[in-house]
């Protein structure tokens, strides 16, 4: 009993887990056009950015599929001093 | 028994599912460099086949484990100018650290690291990213022993303006002597300040080594990327009981946007000069014992698929002899995943 009440709460709590990570893509997924056009702004924000932090020093990467992004821009904000902000609109520009 | 089982089954189903939602976001990669160098320098020709393979391991938000080491080659003749060729590889860390991102201002990193002394160690000493193939002469000045330091550091954007951002660092590093982890016992900081309208950063170093009889360095960098013209601006100057000394690299890509891959838009020209002047020697400071002044003139051409072709010619003067450095090389970045996934 007290083993399946374990077993029990740990599926629960590893569904929660799961879900905390997939909530974020369903929410951003439902946002309209207005959000859709923020999201541009903040692309072309972005490229701005990484022209005047990251051009500096390299050519970006020919091929950088959206899945590597994130470990990319957040290794670059460690090692290039990049603000939060820049963190955030070069992750827009280069997975919109 | 089942109790264990249960659990284990469990997290095996929690491992293997995250991978596959986390995919998109915290997917670690495998990034770095594979070069191969030829250099004449003084008659002595040598080749180095160089492996730098780069590891980050995003973890959530604010967490990242990221590492660089480099596997080097040094093939040259048994006699320097004479004689069979024969090589010995090398392998070192040059770093491997945990980054904990408090806040937009503050990240806190220990383990091993770049020792951040002005910027060429930290931003220009990438096999990818430097525009001529060797370091400048002063580059031993703040970065004794081996480059790296082994302990915590502090760093960020203290100020985030539209104008001008104020970076800073300040860290502490413990002797090591472990082989190929070695670091020096010394402590300091760097602070800069950016326009990113004006692409010019500005900055200065110190270092106070507290081993081997304590002595201070300090350091002063300037870099200018002016947004009209693909021009990059490279100098250091540095000080040290060892030697003063400065570098001043000028870069001309033939395009405006980097991205630009079109015919005469690969080429890069780049010329350098640098003056050193000798002080006292330190032990393990690897700096030249002499008054040494440089010229260096190069070429960089990039293909597609990341791949690079430079060559460049050198002039040193120096009153230990004069020496012409011929160097030229191919080099390709390389980055993927570090495990497969689905793509977005």
């Amino acid at each position: 009993m007290k083993t399946r009440a374990l077993t029990l709460a740990m599926v629960v709590l590893s569904g929660c887990c799961l879900a905390s990570v997939a909530v974020p893509q369903n929410t951003s997924s439902q946002k309209p056009t207005a959000g859709a056009r923020s999201t541009a702004q903040q692309a072309k924000e972005g490229e701005r950015r990484f022209q005047a932090n990251c051009g500096r020093c390299h050519n970006p990467p020919e091929l950088i599929s959206p899945r590597e992004v994130k470990a990319v821009v957040q290794h670059m904000r460690v090692r290039a001093m990049l603000s939060a902000e820049d963190e955030q609109l070069i992750l827009k520009y280069l997975a919109p | 028994m089942s109790l264990c089982k249960n659990a284990l089954g469990t997290l095996l189903l929690f491992f293997c599912t995250a991978p596959a939602l986390l995919g998109q976001s915290d997917t670690p990669i495998l990034s770095g460099t594979v070069q191969f160098l030829g250099t004449t320098n003084a008659g002595s020709t040598f080749y180095q086949p160089v492996i730098v393979p780069v590891l980050a391991v995003p973890l959530g938000d604010h967490f990242l484990v990221e590492a660089r080491g480099e596997i080097q080659g040094f093939i040259a003749r048994e006699n320097g100018t004479t004689g069979p060729y024969s090589g010995q590889f090398i392998a070192t860390f040059d770093y491997a650290q945990l980054d904990y991102i408090a806040n937009s201002h503050v990240t806190i990193s220990v383990g091993r690291f770049l020792t951040p002394f002005d910027v060429y160690n930290e931003r220009y000493n990438a096999p990818w990213i430097r525009n001529l193939q060797d370091a400048p002469i002063l580059f031993a000045i703040g970065t004794r022993t081996s480059g790296s330091s082994n302990g915590a550091m502090v760093r960020g954007v203290a100020v985030a303006r539209k104008k001008f951002e104020v970076n800073y660092t300040a860290y502490f590093s413990a002797a090591t002597t472990v082989e190929n982890l070695g670091a020096g016992r010394a402590a300091g900081g760097r602070v800069g300040i950016f326009f990113p309208d004006k692409g010019l950063e500005i900055g200065t170093s110190y270092q106070r080594f507290l081993q081997s009889g304590d002595s201070n360095a300090s350091g002063f960098y300037l870099l200018w990327q002016p947004p009209s013209v693909p021009l990059d601006i490279r100098s250091e100057f540095a000080h040290s009981p060892s030697g003063h000394g400065y570098w001043l690299e000028s870069a001309y890509r033939f395009a405006r946007d980097r991205r630009n891959m079109s015919g005469i838009g690969r080429l890069q020209v780049v010329a350098r000069m640098q003056q050193y002047f000798s002080g006292t020697p330190l032990a393990g400071d690897s700096l030249p014992t002499a008054d040494t002044n440089r010229f260096d003139f190069g070429l960089n051409y990039y293909l597609q698929h990341d791949v690079r072709l430079n060559g460049s010619y050198g002039r040193q003067f120096s009153s230990l002899g004069n020496a012409n450095i011929w160097e030229y090389g191919i080099t390709y970045r390389f980055l993927f995943p570090a495990w497969p996934g689905r793509s977005r």
